[in-house]
Order: structure tokens, then sequence, then C-alpha cells
């Protein structure tokens, strides 16, 4: 067989550029990628552990399943810092990635506050668990809510305490980031509408070192019930010591942080009895006990909603995505949209025009550190 | 009144945590002239040490301490010679950007080795706390301000009665004269940064049980403690002590009798007012009398 100098030529050529060519056709569609802002580092770097495991539960389930559109899912992980700046720089180095097909954002309000300007202009889904209700509520298309918002947390704890306990003089301490502050409005707003207006308002600063005026103030407010809106764990846990330190033991119904599993571990004694409202609660349902087994299993720990919410936003997408039967931003987001009746870990899952999934709320009880499903109550308004 | 004196002594307890931070600050810059910006990470990593010792290793809390601040003697000359002993030549900034740097390294390394979770110590008491007429008096913050009490008393003692106190004040003072004069200014250094470690190293053991183990323990008590330490004037240990106690009692009455959620601004007004005003801090000289 003959060669001309124009075949070798070509087949040089062809030989030269198939790697680079297999390589380009690999990376556009060997797997289906996901974005996570989540903190690696910072004070929330607890939550965003939580976070990522949950996450990594559903990509595995996922992915053993046969993955979404035919192809393995994969995770992109970039470190938010627990700061405003941080997931910032973290989403827009995310975005900058055009296979990304679509994002989980963040737990904390004032985070996804901070680059929602950003999703809007990169008009793709992003998955969130911040609570705090504005941020579905804005008219921003792209925010899709796994965890129920505090305008219903609000409800269930105003209504928990004053209909259940029989409680009416409220004291409220809440953070004053995005996340306390709403839901401490919430709650406010809640307990007026059932004729027990607060006796008192608090607000303080994340990671503080010491409660006791906040306690003082509790405590000379003559409240004969509490409710919280805590952000970080730690300070849940100081906050707890010094107020059974201090001589205050008024029943106490609190945010989803007052049964979290550190808060639990950090306060101990202090936080027995009290009550909180849980998105996720293991006894709640089939689906949310089959969660905590498999998570169990893989991390040798009881999981709470740090990890709930991912595992679900994770699983719905990828299901959303397969529906939609394509990538395309606005198919996935109607896809999303449609989602009705799923059982997920943290509950039911019927989103609304606003991107919120879940509506309503578990109550649990720290039965001397066990953490004890009582009810779960649902809004249709 | 109850209120004041609780108030009080809350106040002082927490202010005797910056003291005791700020004593190590103070410490390092009378011997070098540079600000260690690691001096919060010395605390967070003496905690882990002894959650290491004490938790997971499950050995005798006394026994745990002890070893936990031999720890810290051995990573304040691991700090000596990685951060300041070869940029001691250079100007004073470089040096300051290596314990930024350093820092960052510490706090991230314990988040890599033992991951995020905040981890609970036991203090040294099983009782919590004593309730003294209307006051509660918990038990680790009695203990914190006996040991600034001790320390205070023995700072004294060793910088102007002993020799070694006064060959270190004299290097802090003048290396150059104090070379002259036979000291050997490297291991009077070497001598400040162990004992730094070790003070901040034990404020970060005994205020873990009130505020838990966690990776960001170190930094928000070192920013307090840095603005104690102008307030006291820098360089001077009786300012330091005096300045990080007013802190924590301005912080805690500010935030109870006007707003809560500023309880930190008070302090930084506090600081601010310092260095407009008198930015020699409380005990501080003149720097024009002092060149």
């Amino acid at each position: 067989m003959k060669l001309t100098r124009r075949e070798f030529s070509a087949g040089l050529a062809a030989g030269l550029a198939a790697p680079a060519l297999m390589r380009s056709a690999w990376a556009q569609g060997a797997t289906i990628k996901i974005g996570m802002c989540v903190p690696v580092t910072g004070p929330a770097a607890e939550q965003g552990l939580w976070a990522q495991n949950g996450a990594k539960l559903a990509l595995a389930a996922v992915n053993k399943a046969g993955g979404v559109l035919g192809k393995q899912v994969e995770l992109v992980i970039e470190d938010d810092q627990t700061t405003n700046p941080g997931i910032v720089l973290a989403f827009s180095k995310l975005a900058a990635q055009p296979d990304i097909v679509a994002f989980l954002g963040s737990i904390r309000s004032t985070q996804v506050q901070a680059m929602a300007p950003d999703v809007i202009k990169v008009g793709k889904p992003v998955m969130i668990g911040g609570t705090n209700p504005d941020l579905t509520h804005s008219g921003n298309p792209w925010l899709f809510r796994f965890r129920p918002n505090d305008n219903y947390s609000g409800r269930v704890i105003a209504d928990f305490g004053v209909t259940t306990l029989g409680k009416k003089k409220w004291a409220i301490v809440h953070s004053t980031d995005a996340f306390g502050t709403a839901g401490g409005k919430a709650l406010t707003e809640a307990l007026t509408k059932l004729g027990a207006p607060p006796v008192l308002d608090q607000g303080y600063a994340n990671q503080s070192q010491d409660f006791t005026p906040v306690v003082l103030a509790v405590k000379q407010s003559g409240a004969d019930v509490l409710g919280t809106y805590f952000t970080f764990e730690n300070d849940l846990g100081i906050f707890a010591r010094q107020l059974r330190q201090l001589g205050v033991n008024i029943p106490w119904v609190g945010s989803p942080s007052v049964v979290a599993v550190s808060s639990t571990k950090l306060a101990g004694p202090a936080l027995f009895g009290t009550y909180g409202v849980a998105d996720f609660a293991e006894d709640s349902s089939d689906t949310a006990k089959a969660f905590g087994k498999s998570y169990r299993d893989a991390y040798k720990t009881a999981p709470d909603n740090q990890s709930a919410w991912p595992y679900d936003a994770i699983t719905i997408l990828s299901a959303a995505i397969n529906k939609a039967g394509s990538t395309d931003p606005n198919k996935i987001r109607d896809a999303i949209l449609a989602t009705q009746k799923f059982a997920g870990a943290e509950g039911e899952y019927n989103f609304d025009k606003n991107g919120d999934g879940l509506h309503g709320y578990n109550v649990v009880k720290n039965d001397k550190g066990k953490i004890v499903y009582d009810k779960h109550i649902d809004f249709n308004d | 009144m109850d209120l004041v004196l609780q108030l009080l002594f809350t106040g002082i307890g927490i202010g005797a945590v910056y003291a005791l931070v700020a004593l190590g600050f103070v410490l390092i810059f009378r011997a070098t002239n540079v600000v260690n910006f690691a001096q919060g990470e010395f605390s967070m990593v003496a905690a882990y040490l002894m959650v290491v010792f004490s938790v997971d290793l499950g050995w005798p809390y006394w026994l745990s301490f002890l070893i936990a601040l031999a720890g810290m003697a051995l990573f304040g000359v691991i700090f000596n010679l990685g951060v300041y002993y070869p940029l001691r030549h250079r100007t004073y900034l470089p040096v300051i950007i290596a314990t930024i740097g350093a820092s960052i390294l510490l706090s991230n390394s314990v988040l890599a080795i033992y991951g995020p979770q905040p981890q609970v110590l036991q203090g040294w008491f099983d009782t919590p706390g004593i309730q003294l007429g209307p006051v509660y008096l918990d038990s680790q913050y009695l203990l914190i301000i006996g040991v600034t009490i001790l320390l205070v008393l023995f700072n004294f003692w060793f910088f102007e009665k002993t020799l070694l106190g006064k060959k270190l004040q004299a290097t802090s003072q003048d290396k150059e004269m104090a070379s002259l004069l036979g000291i050997s200014v490297p291991t009077m250094i070497m001598i400040t940064f162990i004992y730094s470690a070790v003070l901040g190293g034990l404020a970060g053991i005994l205020v873990a049980p009130v505020l838990f183990v966690s990776i960001q323990m170190g930094s928000t008590i070192a920013l307090k403690a840095f603005a104690a330490t102008i307030i006291g004037g820098f360089g001077d240990v009786a300012g330091a002590i005096v300045g990080g106690l007013a802190l924590g009692v301005i912080e805690t009455f500010g935030a109870a009798y006007i707003s809560v959620p500023y309880k930190d601004g008070f302090a930084f007004l506090v600081l601010i007012a310092f260095l407009v005003f008198r930015p020699q801090g409380i005990f501080g000289e003149r720097v024009a009398e002092k060149a």
C-alpha cells in the first residue's frame, strides 16, 4: 500500500487531533455537573460538613440508580468561607464553568441574600436551605427552597406554645443576621395574631462569648415561655448553659438549631425538656427513617436538617432533570416547580410558584438528650 | 443592685480571659517589637490538645493539663524558630504578616486534622457554680479570675525580682545593649515565645469549658484581647490586665443597659476613643518621651 503525501498529512493531523477531540467530547458529555457553595472553613464549617455528607449520600444513590440523563452526576464544591464575600466568590467561580447545570446554595439566609443578584444574572437553578421568607418571595425565579420558610416556623412555634403549652407571655431571642431577624419578626407576627404579643424581643450578634445580658433581660421581662431563633449551635450552647445557670427554667420552643445534633451534644442537660420545630425529624416518615439509617451507616452519627435538605435537593433536582429530559435551565425550572407529593427526608415536597417546596414543620422534644418526634403541622395558605 | 453585681461578675470573668490573651500579646511585643496575630490561635491549639488528651485518650485531667502546657512550650519554640527567627533581621512588617499567615495556617491545620465540630471540654470542678445570695458565680469564671490574679503577682515578681526577668526586660528595652552586657538575646526571645505560648494556652484551656472548643474560639477572643492591649498601653503588663478587665466590664454593661446587638461595638468604640485621645493607652508612656 502506497501512502500519498496528502494522505499522510491528513492522517498525521487526525492522529494528533484525536486525543484532544476525545478529551473535549468526554469533558462535555461524561458527567452532569452540579455546583455546591458550602462553608468548608469559617464558623459554619461544621454545618458545611453535614451538608456535604447529605449531598454526597444522595449523589451516590442517584448514580447507583443510573444517574441523570444516562450520565453519572458529579458534585463540584467551592468553599464559601461562611462569609458573604466568600459565597459571592465561590458562586462566581462555579458559574464560570459552563458545564455546571445547577447549584446548591447555602443554608444561611444572609449568604443566599448576598449571592441572589448573581443568581439572577447566571439564570440557572439554585437549591437553597436558607429559611428567610423573602429569599423566594422577592421575584428571583431561580431560587428553590428545600426547607420550610420561617413564616411557617414562626406560626408553628407560636401555635404550639400558645395552644399546646398554654403560655402567653413570650420572650423572643434571635440572632441579628438575616435569618434571625426574619424569624423573630415572623414569630412576633404569629404571636400577635394569637393575641399574645411578646413582652421581650431581644436580638444578639452572632459569635457572642457571653449571653449574661440577654439572659438577665429574659429574666427581668417576667416571660413564662421562651421562643428563639439561633443561627449557630455554638452560640446556642453557651446561651443555654448560662440561661439555666442564672435560674431561668421556663419552657423553651426554638427554631431547628435548638434540636440540632451539635446543640444537643454541646449544651447537654441545659437543653433537656426544650421543644423545637424541626424540618427534619427522623421518626416523621418512612423516607426520613430510611435517610436516617443510610446516613448513620455511612457517617456513624445521626443526621439533622443540615444534611437532610441537601440530600433532598440533589434527589429532587436529579429527578427534575430526568423528567425535563434536558439540562436547559428553563426546562429544569419548570420540572422542579411541577414537583408535587414528592416524599423527601424533610417531608412531602409540593412546590409553589415562589419555589418553596415545604409548607410545614415537625414539632420535636429534647427528652433527656434524645430528640423525640411529636407532631407535624402543615399549612395550605 | 443584684443585676449590677451579676453583670460585674461576668464582665470581670470574660475580661480576665481577654487579659490573659492580652498578656501574651504584650510579652511578645516587648521582646520583639512585633504584634503576634497568632496569639489567639495559641489558645485554640491548647484547647484542642486538651480535648485530645483528656477526652479522646481519656487521660486524667491534671495530667492532660500538664502535657498540654508542655506541648504549648514546645509549640512556642517551633513558632519562634519557624515564624520569627528567619525574619528577625527584617523590618517588623514581614514578621507581622508571617504571624497572620501562621494564624491562618494553624486554624486550617486544626480544621483539617480535627474537623469542624465544636467539642465539649469539662472544667476543673464538678459543680458548675455557686449561688451567693442573688449572684450566681460560675466556677470556671472564678477559676479564670483567680488564675489571672496569680499571674499578675507572678509576672510582677518574675520581671522585677528575678535575674531572668530582668534580663528579659533588658532585652525588650535595648537588644544591642543587652547583647553587649552578655545577655543572649535569641535565648531571651525564645523564652518569651515559650512563656507567651504557655500563657495563651492556659487562657484557651481555662475558657474552653465556657465557650466550647472550636476553630474560631481563638480569633474571637484575640480581637478583644488586642483591643484590650491598646487600651492598656501596648507593651505594658499591668495595662493588658486592666485593659482586658475594663473591656469585659464595659461590653457587659453596655449590652445590658444600652443594646445587646452592639455589644462588640462598645469595645471598639472605647478602642477608637483611646486611639484618638490617648494612643499610648492607660499606662503607656508617650512615644515622644520614650524617644
